[in-house]
């Protein structure tokens, strides 16, 4: 690990001019900027701790939206009452991410922040990636892709998005308010990463000098009859192989709205759209959840080792589906 | 015959454990205490061209930064099951050869971790590359000569006639055993002494490894290893950092400590290799196995001959006739592989325990009924008895607690009410009932102390629970006074404490240890009447303490072999023993659920019985079971090394990524012990444990898959796409 100089902020003013200074980062929870740090990925001149800027570690619930600070731990979001009852799809994205140590670590902001786990992009100088060193090329392509994304792939990358909170706050429309030296904008979470295209290094559309202050989530016919279902190697403590991100709004059995969004399969937070459409006006049953899942990965491009996750991608999505209608209080 | 039934208590050292009072290797204090971080080489095969440490070396608070250069006269210890004491006869940083991924090419020291690390990413080196092998198929992979296993009566000719046949093949990936407590060495040179703290199964080796490396005389070694935080074979000699950081003390003059970071240790210290099973197994139209053939493959290194040994335990399942079994060693660029945990029995009996599943449903029986009505008498082997084989009554047992009788053969047949896949499986184990020489010392003070020095290693599998039990049983002393020492070559000479003979080398070498001190004891009391405990009537007689020496060896091995303990050497035996043979047994009975959507498979609860002999520690031979059961879940569902073959190495080198069980994944797990003694193997009638309890778990999985699914996967580990 390098050296660095720290520095903690307690006011959002004044916290950009630091930032813009060659290689500084924010610091929060540290689970993922340290473990980067270790593996010599991240290599930050200096850090800006953000943990003691007062007013952005709360949760509210409004009418129509949930407010989300930026520096709210997962833990504490994954058990506030009213992200249970109003949008549950979120409160399990959370809970079925990481470990309870990190959980109780990691922020909100920093997590939709969070890098992919692509082995050659961890493991070091010997691995091309163009991830870590532009212009090296990809492992990944002719490797071990069983991790790797079915979907936004490119021919320089094609390393999944790690998250699922991310992937929940896409299926709802979520956004992000985001302060830079020239002020405040509002992004939404489904456009805040970037595909990798020919520039992989690039993952999100924040300049350097932007910080996420607060998570919006629409919330109101959308949103309890939702879940987040995620299939990984073990039933704590792994990525996704495939998690489908399910919301519904129901009529009497019919589809008004859905929203369905995949993690663990592609290059960012993935809303599948054709799917949705296909579900609208349907009557949900078992038959219809499972075309829409065969829509949703209709589309996808495997590798050598990760085909197994269009079958399997498939049934999560028609799984998600009825568990989520199962929730809805008018069925 | 051992007639003591021991009872239950809680491990001895629990307490001690749970507050963080127990001292493990890296956590010694100690002054001035320089800190080193290995840098590792990023090719797996070559030469090491230049290595700049300039950089590193300016870093403020750098001591040292050693190259190979700086290792002249330093030799290797030798490979462990080459005559020496090492985990494999390469040792890094003695030239510029490099023979495998991550072996260090330079040892930053450093006032603290956190500068030896800072100064260890600043070293660069360049390297002449050669071409390699990875993998086991790796076409640059050098496949030896098939070494010949068991032969028996004429496998091929009554195979080929056989009414029901299996002929199928079954892999295993390399595994790492990723001890909670990493290999950590602290190495202090003070006066012409050298002194080794480190969580070693073999203090021993590491004793006369370091002399042999170093060139100093033996008595100027201490090694200290009181307590591991697992070893599972991965600590079970001499590591190439022990000699790195020694060299660093002694270069010094100041007490180096070096924990391997884990990524690291995917590269530094041994593991299970790779390995492909042939199986082909025949059964008559009466259900009888009467004929089986074993053709294993199985990754090696370059330098050393790992020998398998798959059919030690498949060739005695069953009374089969006719078997026969060869083996071939496929040399790749890697460290070399070794003893992890049920080193060739687990894979084995994965294969085979599966291809006796395929064979029952072939000749349409129960796999339970098919497996008792096929069990040996004597061993099919040597024609020689068994010293005690309870593997019938373990699966009977076994079955009784499970419920097996309500089992529908069929499968696909049972189903949960919300349409879940059930399947029960079973499958047996086996693992030989070894011993090695053991030494005691026993001493009884008038202070109201005991003190047991003696052979073996705590590597929390409850090894001094057992000694206590042992050292309690008949002997009239304080209990709450008793100092076990262990791991400590300079107190008792040292075996490796592995192949699950510690248990059954130690508590017998106790029980004598006993024995002598009660006849010295009545010795000294001359008939006078005895009040109180022998500290009292040491007290009251004047004198400080009685010490006595025991010393056992395993049934048939000569006197001599008490050299090789005292020079640190292997001198364990088994299961072979003139004219008995012996080898501990479990069955497992499992249960899965299979979701019918995504295929995810659960295991909510597993019934094992054991005939380990007589059980001396009933809570913490419960909780081995349970750990190797565990274990065996990780190994059938979970656990791989992914090594892409264009650049060797494992990519998967952190517990995120190397996937072990969670508490989530692990349901129900039932244990229970036949606990007869053996009469024959040693008087304390006590086999082998740690190792069996992981035995057939991966096979009882993979055959409950099958019943529940009708799919028959042969490759572990098995998972998600395996069954799409």
């Amino acid at each position: 690990m390098r050296p660095f100089t720290y520095a903690r902020a307690t006011s959002i003013d004044g916290i950009h001019a630091v930032q813009s200074a060659t290689g500084a980062r924010i610091l929060a929870g540290g689970t993922t900027l340290y473990d980067l740090m270790k593996l010599g990925i991240e290599t930050p001149g200096h850090l800006v701790d953000v943990t003691s800027i007062a007013g952005l570690d709360e949760i509210r619930s409004h009418q129509d939206e949930l407010i989300f600070g930026a520096l709210v731990t997962m833990s504490d979001a994954a058990a506030h009452p009213a992200v249970l009852q109003r949008a549950p799809v979120l409160a399990e994205s959370l809970s079925k991410a990481a470990s309870p140590q990190l959980r109780n670590m990691a922020t909100l902001a920093g997590n939709l922040l969070q890098r992919t786990r692509c082995a050659y992009f961890r493991n070091g100088p010997e691995y091309p990636c163009n991830k870590r060193m532009p212009g090296s090329g990809c492992a990944a392509l002719d490797g071990l892709d069983r991790g790797h994304a079915l979907f936004g792939g490119s021919r320089s990358c094609i390393a999944v998005y790690p998250g699922d909170w991310a992937v929940a706050l896409a299926a709802l429309d979520a956004t992000v308010d985001v302060h830079g030296s020239r002020g405040m904008r509002t992004l939404e979470v489904a456009n805040l990463h970037r595909l990798p295209g020919d520039t992989p290094h690039l993952e999100t559309v924040l300049e350097p000098d932007e910080m996420i202050l607060n998570i919006r989530v629409p919330v109101g016919r959308l949103g309890q009859a939702s879940t987040y279902h995620k299939i990984r190697d073990r039933e704590s403590y792994a990525f996704a192989l495939v998690s489908a991100a399910v919301a519904l709004e129901l009529d009497d059995g019919m589809v008004r709205q859905a929203r369905i969004a995949l993690g663990g399969v592609a290059t960012r937070p993935w809303r599948v759209p054709a799917a949705e459409a296909a579900l609208a006006g349907q009557r949900l049953d078992r038959a219809a959840a499972l075309e829409a899942g065969r829509v949703a990965f209709a589309d996808a491009r495997p590798g050598q080792h990760n085909g197994f996750k269009v079958a399997l991608g498939t049934a999560a999505v028609a799984d998600a589906l009825m568990i989520a209608a199962e929730r809805s209080p008018s069925r | 015959m051992n007639q003591t039934i021991y009872p239950d208590r809680a491990r001895v050292d629990a307490r001690d454990k749970v507050r963080g009072v127990t001292r493990f290797a890296a956590d010694m204090p100690m002054q001035r205490v320089a800190h080193a971080m290995t840098v590792p080489s990023r090719i797996v095969r070559g030469r090491l061209a230049a290595v700049d440490i300039d950089a590193a070396r300016a870093v403020d608070g750098v001591l040292a930064v050693l190259t190979w250069r700086d290792f002249k006269g330093v030799k290797s210890a030798g490979y462990l099951m080459g005559g020496g004491f090492g985990f494999q006869s390469h040792q890094p940083m003695l030239s510029d050869r490099l023979v495998h991924r991550g072996e260090p090419i330079a040892l930053v020291v450093a006032e603290t971790l956190e500068i030896a690390i800072e100064a260890a990413a600043l070293v660069e080196a360049s390297y002449e590359e050669e071409q390699f092998a990875a993998l086991l198929g790796d076409t640059r992979a050098e496949v030896l000569a098939p070494q010949p296993g068991h032969d028996m009566g004429d496998a091929q000719a009554v195979l080929a006639s056989a009414t029901f046949r299996v002929d199928a093949e079954y892999l295993s990936p390399a595994q790492f055993q990723n001890p909670m407590e990493m290999i950590a060495t602290v190495a202090e040179w003070r006066d012409g002494t050298l002194t080794i703290h480190e969580g070693t199964q073999n203090s021993g080796a590491l004793k006369f490894g370091m002399a042999a490396a170093l060139g100093l005389d033996p008595a100027r070694v201490r090694v200290e290893s009181a307590y591991l935080g697992g070893g599972f074979g991965q600590k079970n000699s001499l590591q190439g950092q022990t000699v790195l950081a020694a060299r660093a003390a002694m270069l010094l003059g100041r007490p180096v400590k070096l924990v391997m970071p884990r990524a690291q240790l995917f590269h530094t210290a041994s593991f299970r290799p790779a390995s492909r099973h042939r199986i082909r197994l025949g059964a008559d139209a009466d259900g009888r196995i009467v004929a089986a053939s074993y053709d294993a493959d199985m990754q090696n290194s370059r330098p050393d001959t790992f020998r398998a040994s798959f059919s030690e335990i498949t060739a005695r399942l069953y009374a089969i006739p006719n078997y026969t079994s060869t083996a071939r060693l496929v040399r790749t660029d890697v460290q070399s592989p070794g003893y992890m945990r049920a080193p060739f029995e687990h894979p084995a009996a994965f294969a085979f325990e599966s291809a006796v599943d395929e064979l029952a449903y072939a000749a349409g029986r129960d796999p339970l009924a098919f497996r008792l009505a096929n069990d040996a008498e004597t061993d099919p082997v040597t024609g020689h008895p068994f010293s005690s084989r309870f593997l019938a009554e373990c699966l009977r047992d076994g079955a009784e607690r499970f419920g097996w009788s309500r089992r529908d053969p069929a499968p696909g047949s049972m189903r949960a009410a919300d349409g879940t896949l059930i399947g029960w499986g079973v499958a047996a184990g086996a693992y030989k009932a070894a011993m090695a020489p053991a030494i005691a010392r026993l001493r009884v003070r008038a202070d109201g102390t005991t003190r047991i020095s003696l052979s073996g290693h705590e590597m929390g599998q409850g090894i001094r629970t057992a000694i206590f039990a042992a050292v309690t049983d008949g002997l009239a002393i304080d209990p709450a006074r008793v100092e076990i020492v262990i791991g400590d070559p300079d107190a008792a000479p040292q075996h490796v404490t592995a192949g699950s003979w510690g248990t059954a080398s130690s508590v017998p070498v106790v029980r004598r240890a006993v024995q002598a001190m009660q006849a010295r004891f009545e010795e000294f009391r001359d008939g006078r009447p005895i009040r109180g405990t022998i500290h009292e009537m040491l007290a009251r007689w004047r004198r400080p303490y009685i010490e006595v020496e025991s010393r056992l060896q395993a049934p048939g091995q000569p006197d001599t072999v008490f050299d090789r303990l005292q020079r640190g050497l292997p001198a364990a035996a088994g299961p072979e023993y003139e004219p008995f043979v012996s080898f501990s047994y479990i069955a497992h009975f499992v249960e899965v659920r299979v979701e019918p959507t995504t295929r995810h498979v659960r295991v909510p609860r597993i019934v094992s019985v054991v005939d380990c002999g007589r059980i001396v520690s009933p809570r913490t031979a419960e909780s081995q079971v349970r750990g190797g059961v565990v274990w065996g879940i990780g190994a059938a569902l979970r656990e791989t090394a992914e090594i892409d073959p264009r650049f060797g190495g494992v990519l998967n080198n952190d517990f995120a990524e190397y996937v072990v069980p969670v508490n989530a994944d692990i349901g129900a797990i039932e244990v229970g012990f036949i606990d007869r003694p053996d009469p024959l193997l040693n008087e304390a009638g006590v086999k082998g444990l740690g190792e069996v309890a992981m035995v057939g778990v991966a096979a009882a999985i993979g055959n409950a898959i099958f019943h529940a699914t009708g799919r028959r996967l042969r490759e572990l580990p098995i998972r998600i796409e395996h069954l799409f």
